[in-house]
């Protein structure tokens, strides 16, 4: 009876997610809904599974992997407004790809993959190591500092892009979009996937090495192993997405926060629920930009930019309003965590 | 009651003569300890008028060595009309973002933030694609500088105002927030002005986008005249709560302890702030981290609460900078690198160094 | 100073409920109670540092609000527990701090002077040009105590002013207090934890309990172990030390 209850959100979602899916596929620019077209229904499934398919995909990777990633970076840090994009994730996988490009012009996707999850591990790390160094009075200063210190790793960006012209080929992957995803295509979800099996796994673990270094180590659990670990399936996430799509900034950021205040900061729990909310959020973002300026469509880190930032302010100012019972900021219940536990 | 109050002095002066050892004791220490803070006090004044004066002198060194540089002589009175509005604007633009850095960092009680956070670039960079977007580049309201700069202050100061006054009121006045939505305002405008410029005819946007980088270059003496004149307005507007600087360093308890009307006096200086940084940034085009740099060097050198001499170093310390380095990009590396690239790599790594430094924030 | 009906709401919870009382002239009162009781929100909307909910909050029979925020710091300074400051200030410039009220930024002769005795009378003289986050916790306390000293107000409120400090600190600044009342004359309103510095120093306790009056009165009207009990939830046994009671409890 309880399980059910308990999973009713869970599956709630489920069941959007799979309807806007099944949705999705049918909006576009050559109409699928069959009737229309002459040539029948070879040519329609062909559209489907050449374009659709692969986007869809794509989509849901990255709306799960960006929402993972937040959550596990959000749990480790003991911060709500940690994110691969408050937390210089983001931009250093953009520096990873242009030293990628700069130095192997002719690099496969590949290497670009490994130069972007090299370059955001080490930003992520950089960022972890110096925010763990300062004592901070406010949890707000934080993010902050994430955004400041990515505001510098996008300055050497454009530095190194000015002098070598690689401007335009670079805004590529500071603009998120889906447009070039098709048959064959399907590297994200390679890429993505896996990461994700092994952050479900891990989940419990991420769990008590929030709860800080102490907690933990009563636990039985190696802080610096697990911080290490979860911190780079993130920056490995954060970085596959960046490659194959470009950036998606929000999602890691806004999606764990809406989900815990319906759910709490047990990650287990919510891990399914923010990923769920992650795919729809993106899926309806994408469906905007696509409507919009039909036929043409807009890159989905605009969509996400505006709705994100408004939702994220949205966020915010109730939590003003609100006091701290609807967002608790940066501490986990250690009841509930512990219940969770045994 | 001035009786009374007499009294009470009264009171403590033979309070504080009975809990010294004997009188003659206390009394001897009194005068020590007037001299030596008298004596320091002084010294203190007299040596930040003097690193004051070594500044100005350094600012003129450059000023004179911008306007100077591989001048040929034939043509000194053409090169000269040439880079005058450009230093004026610089002169310019270091004051409005050292002074304005100053006012905020005291009035957010933080030294590490600046204006920059609340995300006014970017809501430059939108108004600006806005106004090509919805007239278009051959409008007045483009075409024309002087009509142009006062389109963007108009429409950004009264942006700014409805945004950050509605910012400040909806967080009660809890600046570390109004700060972290900034940031995201930010995003949101650079998203919205992306938005625009995909739907925009590629022409346009060549156009548009010259105007996007900060440069000196563009400002003619109508504009300088009118950006002094409505500076010259704010401060004396804000003469009040200029002087109230000093005590709003205790922090906001002390500060109304002391009868500071504290919410209206920070709104208005932060309405003055945000007018100057419009100034700077519709003067110039975007430029970031500038005023973090300048106002932390001004702190670490003067090393003092009285902001007279806070504000005056910082802005010195932007002309410095930023006419010499204007004068570097020129010469030495022929305008491939933008300004802006500098301050903004140069001002994030001493931002870290400053984090480091203090340890907590 | 008195106040009517006094309430404070945090997100829909009740922190201060209608509290009134009347605050006697030139004596100690000392707020005590549990954590979360409302003692500093309390002392916070009498001094206008915190806005109520409801109630009045008077200070020589007119509200708090409506007087002017410069005036009243000439007759009321309050000092918080949390006093963070970023900048380089010598202890004179600090104690010249509460000299604003009086001639802002320009100091004449007479502000100087009262400077002077308000650093001599907390004993700072030879720290006088010290930088104030290069003093100890206690040192620090005792120039934040001699600004409000110097701003000469008739009433001087202070939120737990014997927060972080050792038991030698502590009593001295109790006696500080104290001759604050009684060479000066001034009415002090403060925070208290350690109720036997209540109980020793005050002439008059305010005990409160989620957000009311428990018990108001003198020393010996509160310092009961029945009282003490109910506010506290555990026992208490008292003694008797200089004529003073004192609780002990375990």
């Amino acid at each position: 009876m309880g399980i059910i209850k308990e999973r009713k959100i869970t599956v709630i979602l489920a069941g959007t997610l799979t309807l806007l899916s099944v949705f999705s596929l049918f909006v576009g620019v050559i109409d699928l809904r069959g009737g229309a077209a002459a040539a029948g229904g070879l040519g329609r499934l062909d559209v489907l599974l050449i374009s659709r398919l692969p986007r869809l995909l794509a989509i849901l990777c990255t709306g799960v992997g960006m929402s993972v990633a937040g959550l596990i970076m959000q749990q480790l840090c003991m911060n709500k407004f940690v994110s691969p994009t408050t937390g210089a994730t983001l931009s250093s996988a953009q520096l990873g790809i242009l030293l990628a490009l700069l130095f192997m012009p002719r690099s496969t996707l590949w290497s670009r993959a490994a130069f972007a999850f090299a370059s955001a591990l080490t930003g992520t790390w950089l960022f972890i190591w110096f925010i763990q160094r300062i004592k901070f009075k406010d949890t707000v200063m934080v993010p902050l500092v994430g955004m400041m210190f990515g505001n510098v790793i996008g300055g050497v960006t454009s530095l190194l892009a000015y002098r070598y012209e690689m401007t335009q080929a670079l805004s590529t992957w500071l603009v998120g979009h889906f447009a070039l995803v098709i048959r064959g295509r399907y590297e994200i979800v390679y890429l993505v996937l896996p990461l994700i099996v092994i952050a479900f796994i891990f989940a419990n673990h991420f769990n008590i090495v929030g709860m800080g270094k102490t907690f933990s180590k009563n636990l039985g659990v190696n802080y610096g192993v697990v911080l290490f670990g979860g911190l780079t399936i993130a920056a490995a996430i954060t970085a596959s997405i960046v490659v194959v799509v470009g950036s998606v900034s929000y999602i890691g950021l806004i999606v764990p926060n809406i989900v815990s205040m319906f759910k709490g900061d047990k990650i287990r729990g919510s891990l399914i629920d923010a990923a769920l909310s992650g795919a729809i959020f993106v899926l309806v973002c994408d469906l905007i930009g696509r409507v919009v300026i039909a036929p043409y469509e807009l890159p989905i880190e605009l969509i996400i930019g505006i709705l994100g930032s408004v939702l994220f302010v949205a966020i915010l100012i109730r939590r003003l309003s609100h006091g701290r019972k609807h967002i608790s900021l940066g501490r986990v219940k250690a009841s509930r965590a512990i219940g969770g536990i045994q | 009651m001035t009786a009374s109050k007499a009294a009470s002095h009264r009171q403590g002066v033979t309070a504080a003569r009975r809990c010294g050892e004997s009188e003659g004791a206390s009394s001897l220490s009194g005068s020590i300890s007037d001299s030596i803070s008298g004596s320091i006090s002084a010294s203190v004044g007299r040596s930040s008028a003097r690193k004051i004066a070594v500044m100005s002198l350094l600012a003129l060194i450059a000023a004179a060595a911008y306007m100077l540089v591989s001048v040929n002589p034939k043509f000194a009175a053409y090169a000269f009309k040439l880079r005058a509005p450009k230093l004026i604007t610089i002169l310019i633009t270091a004051f409005a973002i050292g002074g304005a850095t100053v006012v905020f960092q005291t009035v957010i009680n933080n030294n590490i933030v600046t204006p920059c956070l609340l995300g006014m670039n970017a809501l430059y960079t939108m108004v600006h694609t806005m106004i090509v977007f919805f007239f278009n580049t051959g409008s007045v309201a483009f075409a024309n500088r002087n009509v142009s700069f006062a389109v963007d202050l108009v429409v950004m100061s009264f942006a700014s105002m409805i945004i950050y006054g509605w910012l400040f009121k909806k967080t009660k006045y809890n600046v570390l927030y109004v700060l972290l939505v900034g940031t995201v305002l930010a995003n949101f405008f650079g998203s919205m002005q992306s938005t625009m410029v995909r739907v925009m005819d590629p022409n346009e946007y060549d156009a548009l986008l010259v105007t996007l980088v900060a440069s000196f270059s563009k400002v003619n003496a109508d504009i300088i005249t009118f950006a002094l004149a409505l500076m010259a307005v704010v401060i004396f507007a804000l003469r009040k709560e200029l002087a109230l600087l000093n005590v709003i360093t205790l922090g906001k308890e002390q500060a109304i302890n002391l009868g500071v009307d504290y919410d209206a006096t920070i709104r208005r200086l932060l309405l003055g702030v945000t007018i100057f940084i419009t100034i700077a940034t519709a003067l110039v085009g975007p430029i970031s981290f500038l005023g973090l740099i300048i106002a932390n060097l001004s702190r670490q050198l003067f090393k003092t609460y009285r902001h007279a001499y806070l504000i005056a170093g910082s802005a010195l310390f932007g002309m410095i900078a930023l006419v010499a380095g204007q004068t570097v990009v020129e010469h030495v590396f022929v305008y491939s690198v933008p300004v802006s690239v500098f301050v903004t790599v140069g001002g994030g790594v001493y931002f870290l160094f400053l984090l480091m430094r203090r340890k907590a924030v | 100073m008195r106040s009517d009906a006094l309430t404070k709401i945090y997100d829909g919870k009740t922190v201060v409920d209608h509290i009134s009382f009347e605050i006697p002239k030139g004596k100690v009162v000392s707020f005590i109670g549990p954590n979360g009781a409302g003692k500093s929100t309390v002392i916070g909307m009498l001094s206008r540092l915190i806005a109520r909910d409801g109630g009045t909050a008077e200070f020589e029979g007119k509200d708090v609000a409506k007087w002017k925020s410069g005036e009243l710091a000439k007759r009321l300074a309050i000092l918080t527990q949390t006093n963070n400051i970023q900048m380089k200030l010598t202890v004179w410039e600090l104690v010249a701090f509460g000299r604003f009220p009086y001639s802002g930024s320009h100091l004449t002769e007479r502000d100087n002077q009262a400077v002077r005795q308000a650093i001599e009378y907390m004993e700072l003289t030879d720290l006088t040009d010290s930088f104030i986050d290069e003093l100890s916790g206690g040192q620090r306390q005792r120039a934040y105590i001699a600004m409000v000293i110097a701003q000469d107000t008739e009433y001087v409120l202070l939120d737990e002013p014997t927060n972080n400090l050792d038991i030698y600190h502590a009593s001295n600044m109790m006696k500080i207090i104290r001759r604050l009342c009684d060479e000066l004359g001034k009415t002090v309103i403060l925070v208290l934890h350690e109720i036997n510095y209540a109980a020793f120093y005050s002439d008059v306790i305010c005990a409160f309990v989620d957000g009311k009056i428990a018990a108001f009165g003198s020393v010996k009207e509160v310092m009961n172990p029945t009282t003490l009990s109910a506010i506290y939830g555990v026992d208490f046994e008292m003694i008797e030390v200089n004529g003073k009671p004192l609780s002990i409890y375990y």
